[in-house]
């Protein structure tokens, strides 16, 4: 509640003295555990800000909605660490400048939240190096320790179970701020690489396509997994992708606005075990 | 509506004795869109072209597929006919039914069922492919020749004796590389000084010729024809334009025990130097980490004694940006650090010498005037052990390769110690002796006959010095006993390798090198002076151990190759490049870091007022070498490669 009121004083000071055009954060939604994204551009909409527990979305994929940065005015954002990681993610690949963005970082423990340090990007930096030194503990998932006992053929029919299910909706691409694509592979027909029936071949196809896209980008905020409506468990194959590259080129997602993308770039010293 | 050609090629019975062409004919004949499809003996033949062109124009063929060998043996073969067709040469295409079908499978119907699929998919590829036009870029008619030893000397005389400029760089303050330290060179004997110096001075006085010493490549960006290189000139602190080299300067210096690397640390220099008499230019430069005015703050001695105001402490590194057509890389070698050889006792021993230290004693201009006198106490050595490979077919400590002149120079250093110092005795202690090369084994032979050098084989284990002696542990294998010899002087034949920083230079230039840093060529048989970059050729001992006659041929190579890219105007490159769509392109950049070859930018969109839309990623068709990796990499999929266009690819994989 207090750390939600002092966000809110703050917002508003931020809007009248004009340091930021907009921010970006929660309101109520439509059952008490759930929150709808509030576009805040006058104190009166700052009233309506919610900050608790319950605010898990990842908002930094609204930041690259066409036009809204482009006078290089300032924006504001509620954003968990996750989120600050996209926020280096989205500037090391050029899709915004993180000197525009305003940055009310916020987590939680058990229904407790509290206000992170710093307001740009870069004042996280800190942060997101403890979180790359212990990415295991925070983000274990018990479900992805079992998948990994499985052995090849087990998984393979996990997976096909899953994907079984997926209707090519593609709210999971929706929902990712890394999917910023003016148009998607998917949507690409000429050739059309990936079948858009939701047959088994055609799911695996997308489903791999989106896993490979997403490898040493995915930040495990869990939009993806939260927007299937489905509930296919999709974290957990970017959470995969995320331990291979961490493992084998030493690469955590967004640690910050410079660093070179994964797989676009070469290290002298990158194993390279994947050579047979 | 498609209409395509099939000409299946039996390949006398390369293809025909596996493949049952006359049913691939058949079954192509069938195909959707299919015009035409017919077998030969020999398409490659005169009248088989002939058979291709004519079907091609009766037909009025929209594009046609060639069942036959690999499209490295004859594509550009079939191109050409499409084109005196009337066809674009780029709706050519070779479906690989020899070596990747006929040669490599024994079941003759199964081999006939794989060559459908592969002519199938070829057809339908070929449906899909677009009219291209060659690429053509213009070539700026000026080489670039780096390294000034004999290797580049050549490369640069030759270039600008046929009436092209050369801008050549050396690293060093003159001219010469290592054969201006040698003293009399096999397997003629002639002075290395006398062939070199007037080598070295016609280069100097060349018109078309720009010598840039003391100077470095400090970046190479562009492409073949259209080099952009910037070139570091050191700061000499003598004013080139004033100095007449009258020496004057070096006389004064009182900063005068300086080993001199020319010498090989024999003899010593001043701070203010030329590397040898002969150098060329004959203008001095101040070694900076041993000048007294540098390190205290006082003397300049030299600029009090320089009549013309040449000297300069003020003088700052400058640079020069070239447009350039062509490189040759003329970098040389150097000699392996023999210290790693702890049991010969290098570095220990002043009189266990290297070969090149040997040159120097043997040198007429060197410090000993030609004579031969030990390092520690000047006195002629009258037993002289000569261990060969020290280094050289030594996995173990050393390189495993041979360096191929060590026997030739051992021989000759035999041979010059023998008219030097009579009654001398000489041992060589040698593995093999390898002398393959006109006039060489004779040499060799001399040595042991006339000049009674004698010859050990077997390696030496251990040298150690007793009475002030040096003994000469070794093992003759002829014989299959232990021998000891004492020597007054030991020389070692140390290998040949790259320059310390061959690694980094290639880099810089972005040639490839080999698991040791010698240069590699683009084919070790066909193309033995080209790199792997187009537009950048090799010559010396920079690609792999040479002695002189070997470095001068391939030097006059490179500069056949050079003359031959600068006697066209424009040059035509493959159309194969990417393309981007730039309607998709989501200015990710991830492109730009992962393409190898630098050849995508950044491009701004405006509107009609100006006002900057987005970016987004332009590839430079002249720098792009249509490797693909940017098209893999994109995830928007808005890359595409010409003559490979998803479409074909997607069509041929269908077809399979
Ligand atoms: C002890 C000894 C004895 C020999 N005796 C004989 C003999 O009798 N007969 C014979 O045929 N051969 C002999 N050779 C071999 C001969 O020395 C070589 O074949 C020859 O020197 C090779 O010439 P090069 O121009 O390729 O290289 P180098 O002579 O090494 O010249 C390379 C030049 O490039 C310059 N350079 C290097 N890097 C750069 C850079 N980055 N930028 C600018 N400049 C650079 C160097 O300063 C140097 O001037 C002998 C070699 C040795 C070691
Ligand atoms: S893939 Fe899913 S978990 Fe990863 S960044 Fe995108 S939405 Fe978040
Ligand atoms: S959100 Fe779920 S159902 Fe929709 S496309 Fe993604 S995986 Fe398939
Ligand atoms: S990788 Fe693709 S989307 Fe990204 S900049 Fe290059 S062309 Fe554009
Ligand atoms: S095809 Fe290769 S060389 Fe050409 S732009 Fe793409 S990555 Fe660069």
């Amino acid at each position: 509640m207090i750390t939600q009121e002092r966000y809110r004083t703050t917002v508003k000071e931020l809007l009248a003295n004009g340091s930021i055009k907009m921010a970006i954060g929660y309101k109520p939604g439509s059952t008490p555990d759930r929150r709808r994204p509030l576009f805040i551009r006058t104190s009166e909409e700052a009233e309506q800000l919610v900050l608790d527990s319950t605010c898990v979305q990842n908002l930094s994929g609204y930041l690259v909605s066409e036009g809204l940065l482009s006078d290089e005015k300032r924006v504001g954002i509620f954003l968990r660490p996750e989120g600050v990681r996209s926020i280096n993610i989205l500037a090391a690949e050029y899709q915004l400048n993180a000197d525009q963005i305003v940055i009310f970082g916020f987590d939680s423990t058990g229904r407790e939240v509290r206000p992170l340090d710093g307001r740009s990007a870069r004042e996280f930096s800190g942060l997101l190096n403890e979180l790359k030194e212990k990415p295991l503990q925070i983000y274990k998932e018990p479900l992805l320790e079992r998948i990994e006992k499985m052995n090849a053929k087990e998984r393979f029919d996990f997976w096909q179970e899953e994907f079984s299910r997926c209707i090519k909706c593609y709210a999971c691409r929706q929902a990712c701020p890394m999917c910023y694509c003016r148009r998607c592979i998917v949507d690409s027909n000429q050739p059309q690489w990936v079948n858009t029936s939701s047959h088994t071949l055609g799911n695996f196809e997308w489903n791999i396509v989106r896993a490979f896209h997403l490898s040493g980008r995915c930040v495990q905020c869990g939009n993806c997994d939260r927007a299937c409506p489905v509930n296919i468990p999709l974290r957990l194959i970017n959470q995969r992708m995320a331990n291979e590259v961490l493992d084998g080129f030493d690469h955590f997602a967004g640690l910050s606005a410079t660093q070179e993308p994964v797989l676009a770039s070469f290290k002298k010293d990158d194993t390279e075990t994947f050579i047979l | 509506m498609a209409k395509i050609g099939v000409f299946i090629c039996h390949c006398g019975e390369n293809i025909a004795a596996k493949v049952d062409c006359t049913k691939l004919a058949a079954a192509m004949g069938e195909h959707p869109g299919v015009a035409v499809s017919v077998e030969y003996k020999y398409f490659c033949s005169d009248p088989g072209q002939e058979s291709v062109k004519k079907a091609i124009r009766e037909h009025n063929l929209t594009g046609i597929v060639i069942a036959a060998c690999s499209p490295r043996m004859h594509e550009a073969t079939f191109r050409k006919a499409c084109a005196e067709a009337g066809l674009n040469p780029y709706l050519c295409e070779i479906a690989n039914i020899r070596e990747q079908c006929s040669w490599v499978h024994t079941d003759s119907e199964m081999a006939t069922e794989k060559a459908m699929d592969i002519t199938r998919s070829m057809v339908e590829k070929v449906k899909r492919n677009n009219n291209l036009q060659p690429i053509e870029v213009p070539v700026t008619r000026r080489a670039l020749v780096i390294g000034g030893g004999i290797a580049g000397l050549q490369a640069a005389l030759d270039i600008a004796n046929a009436g092209q400029e050369v801008v050549l760089v050396e690293r060093e303050p003159s001219l010469g590389g290592h054969m201006a330290q040698l003293s009399e060179t096999f397997p003629t004997l002639d002075c290395s000084q006398c062939i070199m110096t007037p080598r070295m001075v016609e280069t100097a006085q060349h018109p078309k010729i720009r010598l840039l010493t003391y100077a470095e490549v400090e970046s190479v960006d562009g492409y073949i024809g259209n080099f952009k290189v910037r070139i570091r000139m050191k700061s000499r602190y003598v004013d080139m334009s004033r100095c007449t080299g009258c020496g004057d300067c070096i006389t004064k210096c009182p900063a005068k025990k300086i080993s001199s690397e020319f010498d090989c640390g024999l003899g010593k220099r001043t701070a203010i130097y030329t590397p040898f008499a002969q150098s060329v230019p004959n203008m001095p430069v101040i070694d900076k980490a041993s000048c007294i005015y540098f390190k205290n703050g006082k003397c300049k001695m030299c600029e009090k004694s320089c009549q013309l105001n040449a000297i300069n402490f003020e003088m700052q590194d400058e640079f020069i940006d070239l447009e350039i057509g062509a490189i040759v890389v003329a970098t040389g070698f150097q000699i392996q650090n023999t210290a790693v050889y702890g049991e010969y006792g290098y570095g220990k021993f002043p009189d266990v010498i290297t070969g090149l230290q040997f040159e120097r004693l043997a040198s007429a201009s060197g410090p000993t005037a030609g004579r031969i006198l030990r390092p520690s106490d000047g006195k002629e050595p009258e037993n002289v052990v000569f261990i060969q490979c020290a280094g050289s077919r030594d996995p173990s400590k050393g390189v495993r390769y041979c360096s191929k002149i060590c026997c030739m120079y051992t021989a000759k250093h035999a041979m010059l110690y023998a008219h030097k110092v009579h009654g001398g005795k000489t041992h060589i202690f040698y593995m093999d002796i390898r002398a393959a090369g006109k006039g060489y084994d004779e040499f060799t032979r001399r040595a042991i006959e006339e000049d009674e050098a004698s010859y050990v084989r077997g390696r030496v284990s251990k040298v150690w010095q007793e009475n002030g002696k040096l003994m000469v542990r070794g093992v003759d294998t002829l014989l299959g006993k232990p021998v000891t010899v004492v020597a007054d002087m030991v020389v070692l034949a140390t290998a040949m390798v790259p320059q310390h920083n061959a690694k980094e230079f290639a880099k810089t230039i972005g040639i490839a090198y080999d698991e040791y840093g010698f240069y590699n060529e683009a084919h070790l048989k066909l193309r033995p002076v080209e790199s792997s970059t187009a537009g950048v050729f090799l010559a010396g001992a920079c690609q792999s151990p040479k002695d002189i006659p070997d470095s001068v041929a391939q030097a006059s190579a490179t500069a056949s190759k050079v003359l031959a890219l600068f006697s066209k105007e424009k040059l035509e490159r493959e159309p194969v490049i990417a393309i981007n769509n730039e309607a998709t392109c989501a200015g990710c950049w991830g492109c730009v870091l992962a393409c190898p070859y630098n050849a995508i930018e950044k491009k701004d969109i405006r509107d009609r007022s100006g006002r900057l839309i987005k970016q987004v990623a332009y590839v430079n068709p002249g720098l792009c070498q249509g490797c693909g990796t940017c098209v893999s990499f994109c995830r928007s999929n808005s890359l595409d490669l010409a003559g490979f266009t998803e479409k074909q690819i997607f069509a041929e994989v269908m077809g399979l």
